[in-house]
C-alpha cells in the first residue's frame, strides 16, 4: 500500500473559501485539520487561493498562519465558478502531486469537491469531524444515519480529498509567526457552461441572538407551529433569553432567519442552550457547540443531541415543558 | 423536456441503529424506510416545472435493493411519469462513486435536459452522489439550489444557490445540467389517490447494476462506532414531574433561574 506511508514528505493543499476579500472562518479550521494530519505524517501545508485579486488576501492568511500559499489570479473569477475551480485545482494537483486536499464542508466546498475527486481519480471523504492514526492508516471520523452512528473511514489510496465540517476544529494558531511565502500566478479560463450572475444578501442576520445569555431552541420535534408557544413560555423564565431554532423551522417560516442556529445560520455560545426536539445533525451542532451548559429535551433516547448535552431529558416535549412550567410556578409561591 | 429526479430510500430516523459484528456496517433487518427528505424537495421542484409546462416528462430513478420500488411508487403517486429501478443489492456500504456511475450510465443512455438530486441523503449524509454523477456524465452542476427558473424556450436555466450566512449566489446555465436541491425549499405534495392507483399498476423499468460498467470506487476501509459523548449527558430519571423538578433544581443551582 502506497497510501499514508509515514516517512515520506507529503504535501497538503487547503482550498481557501473567501468572500469580499476576507477568508471565511473555516479556513483556519481547515489549517488546524491539516496540522493534525501533519502530526501523523510529516507534510508541508499550502493554501490555494483562487480569485480575481487574491494577493492581499494571501498575504493576510500567510501572515496569520505562517504557512505558504499559492495565489491564483484569474480575471474571470470575479465571481465564484465551479468550472474554473475544478480545472485550476486539477492542474495544480497534477503539477504538485498533493497527498491531501482539504476543503470546507460548506455549500461552496461541496459544489466543486466531488467533480474534482472524479477528475483527479482521488479517494473522497466528506463531512470529516476528526481524524485518528491507527497503524499505517489515518481514519477520518464522520456522522452517518442522522448523527446516531459515526463512521471511521480510511482511504486506501492517494490522493485523498476531504471536506471538513465547520465549527469543529479549533482555529489554527501557529507557534511561530514569521509569515509564509506567497507564490502568485495568473491564469486565464473562460467558463463554457456556467455563467455566474452575482451574489447578494437575501436574509438579514442581526446579532441579537448571539448576545443572548440563554437560548431556547426549537426543532422539528415541536411538530406543530402552535407548540412554539411552549418554547416562548419556557424562554420567558430566563432573563436575557432568546428563542432560536433548527433550520427546518426557518424553512417552514415558523421562525425567522435571524433565529436559525447552525452552519448556515448563527453560531452562538450562550451560557445556557436548551435544545427542544432537535436531533443533533452536525449542521445544527456547528452553531451551538460552544455553548456553556446544554440541556436537551428529546423523546428518542438515541438522539445524537444527547452526546452534546450536559443534561438529557428523555421526554415528549409537549408533556415535559408544561410540567416544567408548572413546577416553576409552584416554586415561586 | 425530460427531467430525471434521483431518489433514495433511507431508514426512518427512529429506527434503532445497531452496529453489526465485524463493525463495518449496521444491522438493517428490521428497518422501516421512507423517501429521503431532500429528494422529496427535488421531486417537488420538478413537479412545479411540470405544473407550468404540461409537456414536461419526469422520470424518477433509484439505485438500491428490491424494496426501493416502494419510494419509486410513492414518487409516481406524487406525479412523476415513470420509474427506473437500478437494482443493487449490496449489503453494507455502497460507495457513492458506484451509485453515481450507475446514474451517470443511465443519463448517457437516455438523454435528459435536467437532472435533480437531493443535496444529501439523510443516512449517508455525504452530499456526493449528485455532483459525482454530473462529473461522470459530463454535465455542469450547481449544488444547494434554493430556486430555479427555466427560460421559456426551455433551453436555459437560472438558479439561485445558498452560499451561507443569508447570502445567495446566482448562475445561468445552458441545459442539460444537474442540480442538487436544498431541503426545505418547497412543500412536497402528498401522493394523490388517483395517482397512487396508477402507480401501483405501473411498470417500473428494472435494470441490474451488474450489467452496468461502473467506475471503480477508490477503496476505503470503514468502521462504525457509537458516537462518543462530548458532554456528560446526565440523564434525568423519574416521572415527568420529577424530571421537571430535577431540572429546575439543576438550573437554579447554576443560577440560570432565580
Ligand atoms: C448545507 C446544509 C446546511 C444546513 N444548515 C443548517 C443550519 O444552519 N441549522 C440547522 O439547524 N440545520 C441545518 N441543516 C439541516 C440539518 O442537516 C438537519 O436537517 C436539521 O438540523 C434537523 O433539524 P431538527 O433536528 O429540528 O429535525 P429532525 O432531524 O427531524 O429531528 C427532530 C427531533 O425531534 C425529536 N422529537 C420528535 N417529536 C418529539 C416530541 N414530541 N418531543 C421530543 N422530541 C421529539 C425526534 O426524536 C428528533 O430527534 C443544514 C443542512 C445542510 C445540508
Ligand atoms: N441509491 C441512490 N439512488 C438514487 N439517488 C441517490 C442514491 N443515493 C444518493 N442519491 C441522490 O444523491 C443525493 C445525495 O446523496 P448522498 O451523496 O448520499 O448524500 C440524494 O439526495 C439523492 O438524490
Amino acid at each position: 500500500m502506497v497510501a499514508m506511508r509515514k516517512p515520506d514528505h507529503k504535501l497538503i493543499f487547503i482550498i481557501v473559501e473567501h468572500y469580499e476579500n476576507k477568508p471565511k472562518a473555516i479556513v483556519f479550521e481547515l489549517a488546524a485539520c491539516a496540522d493534525k494530519i501533519k502530526k501523523v505524517c510529516p507534510a508541508e501545508i499550502k493554501f490555494i487561493i483562487l480569485g480575481m485579486e487574491t494577493e492581499k488576501l494571501s498575504f493576510e492568511i500567510t501572515r496569520t498562519t505562517g504557512l505558504d500559499a499559492i495565489a491564483i489570479e484569474i480575471n474571470e473569477l470575479a465571481l465564484y465558478n465551479s468550472e474554473i475551480y475544478k480545472m485550476v485545482i486539477n492542474n495544480l494537483a497534477a503539477e504538485f502531486l498533493p497527498s491531501f486536499i482539504i476543503i470546507g464542508h460548506t455549500p461552496r466546498g461541496l459544489d466543486f469537491a466531488s467533480g474534482l475527486a472524479v477528475r483527479m481519480k482521488a479517494a473522497f471523504i466528506t463531512g470529516v469531524e476528526d481524524l485518528m492514526e491507527e497503524g499505517e492508516k489515518i481514519y477520518f471520523k464522520r456522522q452517518m444515519f442522522y448523527g446516531k452512528i459515526n463512521a471511521h473511514i480510511a482511504a486506501n489510496s492517494e490522493p485523498l480529498i476531504i471536506t471538513v465540517q465547520p465549527g469543529i476544529f479549533e482555529p489554527y494558531k501557529p507557534d511561530k509567526t514569521s509569515p509564509g511565502k506567497v507564490e502568485t500566478r495568473r491564469v486565464e479560463y473562460f467558463p463554457e457552461f456556467i455563467r455566474a450572475k452575482g451574489i447578494r444578501r437575501c436574509k438579514y442576520q442581526d446579532s441579537s441572538i448571539s448576545e443572548a445569555k440563554v437560548i431556547v431552541s426549537a426543532g422539528n420535534g415541536i411538530e406543530e407551529k402552535k407548540n412554539l408557544d411552549l418554547i416562548y413560555k419556557l424562554a420567558d423564565i430566563f432573563p436575557g433569553s432568546a428563542v432560536g431554532g433548527s433550520r427546518i423551522l426557518i424553512d417552514r417560516g415558523w421562525l425567522e432567519y435571524r433565529q436559525q442556529i447552525g452552519l448556515t445560520g448563527a453560531q452562538v455560545a450562550p451560557e445556557l442552550y436548551i435544545a427542544c426536539g432537535i436531533s443533533g445533525a452536525s449542521q445544527h451542532l456547528a452553531g451551538m457547540r460552544k455553548s456553556g451548559f446544554v440541556v436537551a429535551i428529546n423523546r428518542d433516547p438515541k438522539a445524537a443531541i444527547f452526546n452534546e448535552s450536559d443534561v438529557s431529558v428523555i421526554e415528549d416535549l409537549n408533556k415535559f415543558i408544561p410540567a416544567f412550567l408548572e413546577e416553576y410556578e409552584k416554586r415561586k409561591i | 423536456m425530460k427531467i430525471l429526479v434521483c431518489i433514495k430510500q433511507v431508514p426512518e430516523s427512529d429506527n434503532s441503529f445497531i452496529i453489526d459484528d465485524p463493525q463495518n456496517w449496521i444491522c438493517s433487518e428490521s428497518f422501516s424506510y421512507k423517501m429521503n427528505r431532500f429528494d422529496e424537495s427535488a421531486l417537488e421542484e420538478a413537479l412545479s416545472i411540470k405544473d407550468r409546462y404540461k409537456s414536461v416528462v419526469i422520470d424518477v430513478l433509484s439505485v438500491g435493493p428490491e424494496n426501493s420500488k416502494d419510494i419509486i411508487r410513492r414518487a409516481l403517486g406524487m406525479g412523476a411519469d415513470a420509474g427506473i429501478h437500478i437494482f443493487c443489492d449490496a449489503d453494507g456500504y455502497v460507495s457513492p462513486f458506484l451509485t453515481a456511475s450507475c446514474i451517470a450510465y443511465y443519463i448517457k443512455e437516455n438523454s435528459y435536459d435536467l437532472i435533480f438530486t437531493g443535496a444529501m441523503s439523510e443516512d449517508y449524509m455525504q452530499g456526493q452522489v449528485g455532483p459525482l454523477t454530473a462529473e461522470m456524465a459530463g454535465l455542469p452542476c450547481v449544488s444547494f439550489v434554493v430556486k430555479q427558473e427555466i427560460s421559456h424556450d426551455q433551453k436555459n436555466i437560472y438558479v439561485e444557490r445558498e452560499f451561507g450566512g443569508g447570502l445567495i449566489e446566482s448562475f445561468e446555465l445552458k441545459l442539460p445540467a444537474l442540480f442538487t436541491i436544498q431541503g426545505g425549499v418547497n412543500k412536497p405534495r402528498y401522493p394523490s389517490l388517483s395517482n397512487m392507483l396508477r402507480a401501483n399498476r405501473a411498470e417500473i423499468n428494472a435494470i441490474n447494476s451488474d450489467l452496468i460498467g461502473k467506475t471503480d470506487p477508490k477503496p476505503v476501509t470503514l468502521r462504525m462506532t457509537i458516537p462518543e459523548k462530548r458532554r456528560e449527558g446526565y440523564v434525568l430519571s423519574g416521572s415527568v414531574q420529577e424530571k421537571a423538578a430535577k431540572l429546575i433544581r439543576i438550573l437554579s443551582q447554576k443560577a440560570f433561574i432565580t
